[in-house]
């Protein structure tokens, strides 16, 4: 019972994160025991309850008592920025779970597993971005990662799903291992690995170190590299397309989506909280990364006929956008990072929708962007939804695109970060040019094979609705969405 | 059915004009009302089933009419004797980053607006029958388009003007690629969106840059900022950048005679009539008032490039085989014109620039209305496979021979007093210039008379021409607004002048300091 006073309020704030584990533990049991021989009815029911798990955690997160408090010896902080992340994981979840029921069927893949995987990376996901301490930082990833080496090979007849799972734990162990050899670096020369003592120590120390610091610097290289690989931003993208490519369309959403924005969340949290004294260290590699990236995401994608490899060179791309943000160092930055953000996941969720409602009629999968001819015809909402969507990633105004983004240039500018506003609008414009390639086959290209689809569930049709509505209409009135990005820049910066 | 659905549709206008006007007594929200009008539109014919064409031709075409007469009730109300701004009306965008939507027109813009709504109607008219493809999605687009084109003559925010200035491309896009006539269509899409966008997105840095630096992108505020000589500099290159792409000025023109060719008949009038508007409104309206200095000091570059453009496309359009690309070339030479007139940075040469803007903007979307009628009936462009429409053509033989003369200029028709002007306006500054410039008027009458002769005079050429029909009736009355305006500013361009007076020696007292 004295133990348990120890953390008084703390069971009571981490209630969304205890709640998940919970129903994970329970769902998990329920699937092993019900196994029935009808496998997908046991799916879809996992599924949804999965979903009324995740819907139960959202309630709980809103509805919870205390808004801002460190728990846990200093190992997690909930604030007004945990608030909001943990939020958009949550619900981007809940997206990703009713996008995969009618993949899943479709291609046979009957493992209810799948979607207790979701629930507990999203539950380490939100574990990661509260989390206050290099130790609960590396735990929380390594919790997430795990999670998905399993659900990007879960397609085991696939050699294409195999090979990408088997990339993905590679890299993503070698990149773990980097990050805690970061970590015992910075711990090894200050003593001590919370978030909050390192912002202490470093205090006033704005010059680059000196002697006995070059190694805590070293630490710091490692830690960003780590995170960097995570993020998949260049030079460390190289297994980002081919795992795009192999996994299962609904796990590549779920890579696109959410791990980003935990990862990007959680090191914005390392940078801002933990290192912003010696921002002059970091600044650098950040730049020249996002300056890669953007470079790269344009250029890359150029070539490229299939549309997920396509998407993953244009996630790289916006990687770099993001990264933009997080390099300028001030709240405005930040605050157009948040934007950028979640403006990219409404649009990524469109796309991905799109992608994974487009199939022949023999069931197979539309992979090249070849097969979207004709789509204005046999499905002309579906076409202009996409056109849009493309638009926007474009950054072309009036959508959503442009609004995330000429905040970005605007607070890169406003940093005196010429080179890279000016690289940035550059790229946009080149990068625009495989953005009205999907168009151009979808509208302009008169190719004989007609290819008919079949008819996009409801659950995928009221989700790209939704995001749609996001992408077209944010720019009539984005004051909410900018009020928000500036609370929880903020909050960070408290 | 139809008659009884019109006569619903106008039983309703007394009723909005009326409120419209005592709304525009207060100046309350009418423009809003006018950008939002054909949008409502296009949301209602976004729901409406698609094989309903004759209720979505009707009622698009009935939208575009009342926006007309909405925008005629603009300049009923308008205020002359006041350079400032009227109908203000603004809408809290970003309030936080101080960004509002601000509305509001003066003497430069007024017209501008009046020209959007008069040529749209008349777009879907000339897409009455040739569209055949996605008919509900050609009104939609069109009426999208003009609600964007009316925000951009509207609106009173630099970055707002960016937001609105590059929307533009995205129905013009599908416009061109999707209704277009020819494989090459394409690459014409491409290069219009990528010659445009490469060319704002150096406006847009500038317009962060300068909100950097001014904490707002207010126009009235910035009109009112100092900005230093280089900075000033910088900027005015950066505007450039996009303007002169737009305009087009002469490296960067190659998209233009491209996407005009392939465009459908209607997207040609658009782009003719407005979209080349926009470029030269930018300058007047942003790089002239705001950047003074700058402005002087680039003068010289803006002469030079405005004479090549004119003797060089003048030239061009000679030896062209394509009915669209000599108008677009001659199109081209005319609103090179246009920057040498509102340069000359004195009453009579910026007058003339924005009358010859609203005169060309008559004229040459009339001729390629002529062209598309020629294109219906025998599906062809090429010079070389017309002749002797006289004899088969008489109603359409006159009208392009109308138009004819008002592209060179003929005294009576509105470009002439355009261009009398400008060349007055830019006398007084360089005799030169002036004496260069005025060939391109020799030119032009040499490539519009020469293209008229061969294409109406002469023998039929029957082994090619085939079908003998004259105008119609819907085509013969898409003209006649476009003849009355073209007389009516050629003959009494004083009611067009009288309203832009007072904006104009602003402007130039912006421009330069001394008062216009």
């Amino acid at each position: 019972m004295d133990y348990l006073d120890l953390f008084e309020n703390d069971f009571l704030v981490s209630l969304p994160e205890s709640f998940l584990i919970l129903a994970a533990c329970v769902l998990l049991m329920y699937g092993v025991l019900v196994s029935s021989p009808q496998k997908h009815a046991l799916l879809v029911n996992v599924g949804m309850l999965v979903v009324l798990s995740l819907i139960l955690a959202l309630a709980l997160l809103w509805t919870g008592p205390i808004q801002e408090m460190v728990l846990f010896y200093n190992s997690l902080k909930v604030d007004y920025y945990t608030y909001i992340l943990h939020s958009l994981i949550l619900v981007s979840a809940i997206c990703i779970v009713f996008m995969s029921f009618d993949f899943l069927k479709h291609e046979g893949l009957h493992m209810f597993e799948y979607m207790i995987l979701i629930l507990l990376s999203t539950c380490s996901m939100m574990l990661m971005v509260a989390s206050y301490d290099l130790i609960a930082m590396y735990l929380a990833i390594e919790f997430q990662s795990l999670a998905f080496y399993v659900i990007a090979a879960s397609q085991r007849d696939s050699e294409f799903s195999t090979e990408a799972g088997l990339k993905y734990f590679f890299l993503g162990a070698f990149s773990s291992g980097i990050l805690l050899f970061g970590s015992s670096l910075v711990y090894g020369l200050t003593g001590t690995t919370n978030l909050a003592d390192l912002a202490t120590l470093l205090t006033g120390h704005a010059a680059m170190p000196a002697y006995p610091e070059s190694g805590l610097y070293v630490g710091l290289m490692f830690l960003a590299v780590g995170f960097l690989f995570k993020l998949a931003a260049v030079p460390f993208h190289m297994w980002s397309p081919d795992v795009y490519e192999g996994s299962p369309t609904p796990v590549t959403a779920f890579f696109a989506l959410t791990p980003k924005l935990a990862v990007l969340g959680l090191f914005t949290k390392l940078l801002y909280v933990g290192f912003y004294d010696v921002i002059g260290s970091w600044q650098k590699v950040v730049m020249v990364c996002s300056l890669g990236s953007m470079c790269l995401g344009a250029i890359g994608a150029m070539g490229q006929t299939k549309l997920k490899r396509l998407l993953a060179y244009s996630s790289i791309g916006h990687v770099g956008y993001m990264l933009m943000g997080l390099s300028t160092g001030t709240l405005e930055g930040l605050q157009a990072m948040f934007v950028y953000i979640m403006v990219y996941m409404a649009m990524s969720m469109t796309s991905f929708c799109i992608i994974l409602s487009l199939r022949n009629e023999d069931g197979s999968p539309v992979t090249s962007v070849n097969e979207l001819s004709q789509l204005s015809r046999t499905n002309p909402m579906l076409a202009l939804t996409l056109a849009l969507t493309m638009f926007s990633m474009a950054g072309i105004p009036p959508l959503a695109g442009f609004c995330s983004k000429f905040y970005l240039f605007f607070s890169a500018l406003s940093a005196s970060l010429y080179p890279l506003a000016v690289v940035g609008v550059l790229t946009s414009v080149v990068s625009s040019f495989y953005y009205i390639r999907v168009i151009k086959v979808m509208y302009f290209d008169n190719t004989p094979n007609m290819h008919n689809f079949i008819s996009l569930d409801t659950s995928k049709a009221w989700l790209i609705a939704l995001t749609l509505g996001v992408t077209v209409f944010l720019c009539v009135y984005p004051s909410p969405i900018f009020l928000v990005a500036q609370k929880m820049a903020l909050a960070l910066c408290v | 059915m139809i008659n009884a659905y019109a006569l619903g549709f106008w039983g309703l206008t007394p009723l909005v004009l009326y409120n419209t006007i005592n709304l525009g007594v207060d100046s309350g929200p009418m423009l809003a009302y006018l950008i939002m009008l054909p949008m409502v539109g296009a949301l209602v014919l976004m729901c409406t089933p698609s094989q309903y064409t004759d209720f979505i031709k009707l009622t698009a075409l009935n939208i575009s009419l009342l926006s007309f007469v909405m925008s005629l009730f603009l300049w009923v109300g308008f205020d002359a004797s006041t350079p400032n701004f009227q109908y203000m009306y603004q809408i809290n965008w970003l309030p936080f980053a101080n960004l509002h939507l601000t509305l509001g027109i003066d003497g430069i813009s007024l017209f501008f607006v009046i020209l959007t709504t008069l040529l749209i109607p008349i777009c879907l008219l000339a897409g009455w029958s040739s569209i055949t493809k996605y008919v509900r999605e050609y009104f939609v687009a069109f009426l999208i388009l003009e609600s964007l084109m009316l925000a951009v003559f509207c609106t009173l925010d630099l970055l707002l003007f960016y937001v609105f200035f590059e929307s533009v491309l995205l129905p013009m896009f599908i416009i061109i690629g999707v209704w277009g006539s020819r494989e090459r269509k394409i690459r014409a899409a491409y290069q219009f969106f990528l010659y445009t966008l490469l060319g704002s997105v150096l406006m847009l840095l500038a317009i962060l840059m300068i909100y950097f630096q001014a904490g707002t992108t207010d126009l009235q505020v910035l009109l009112t900022t100092e900005f230093s000589t280089q900075r000033q500099i910088l900027y005015w290159l950066a505007f450039f950048a996009s303007f002169a792409v737009k305009v087009p000025m002469v490296p960067v023109h190659i998209w233009l005679p491209e996407a005009h060719v392939e465009a459908p008949t209607a997207g040609s009038v658009i782009l003719a009539g407005i979209l080349l508007k926009l470029g030269t409104y930018g300058f007047l309206r942003f790089s002239i008032p705001m950047f003074p200095e700058a402005t002087l000091y680039f003068t010289p570059l803006i002469y030079t490039m405005s004479v090549i453009a004119i003797i060089y496309t003048s030239l061009t359009t000679i030896r062209q085989v394509d009915l669209k690309k000599i108008i677009a070339y001659s199109s081209v030479a005319h609103m090179n014109v246009v920057t040498l007139g509102m340069f000359s940075l004195n009453a009579q040469g910026v007058e003339g620039s924005l009358l010859l803007m609203l005169g060309h903007g008559l004229v040459s979307p009339a001729l390629f209305l002529c062209i598309g009628a020629l294109y219906d009936r025998h599906k062809t462009r090429l010079v070389k496979y017309y002749g002797g429409l006289v004899h088969t053509m008489p109603v359409f033989a006159t009208i392009f021979l109308f138009f004819t003369m008002g592209n060179i200029g003929l005294p009576g028709t509105s470009n002439f007093v355009g261009e009398f002007l400008v060349l007055t306006g830019c006398f007084q500054t360089n005799t030169l210039i002036t004496a260069l410039a005025a060939t391109g008027m020799v030119l032009g009458a040499a490539y519009s008379l020469w293209l008229y002769n061969r294409v109406v005079f002469g023998f039929p050429k029957t082994h090619y021409i085939s079908v003998y029909a004259d105008l119609n009736r819907r085509e013969f009355f898409m003209f006649v607004p476009l003849v009355v305006g073209t007389l009516w500013m050629g003959v009494y361009p004083e009611i067009f002048l009288h309203d832009m007076h007072a904006s104009v020696g602003n402007l130039i007292h912006h421009g330069t300091g001394y008062g216009g």
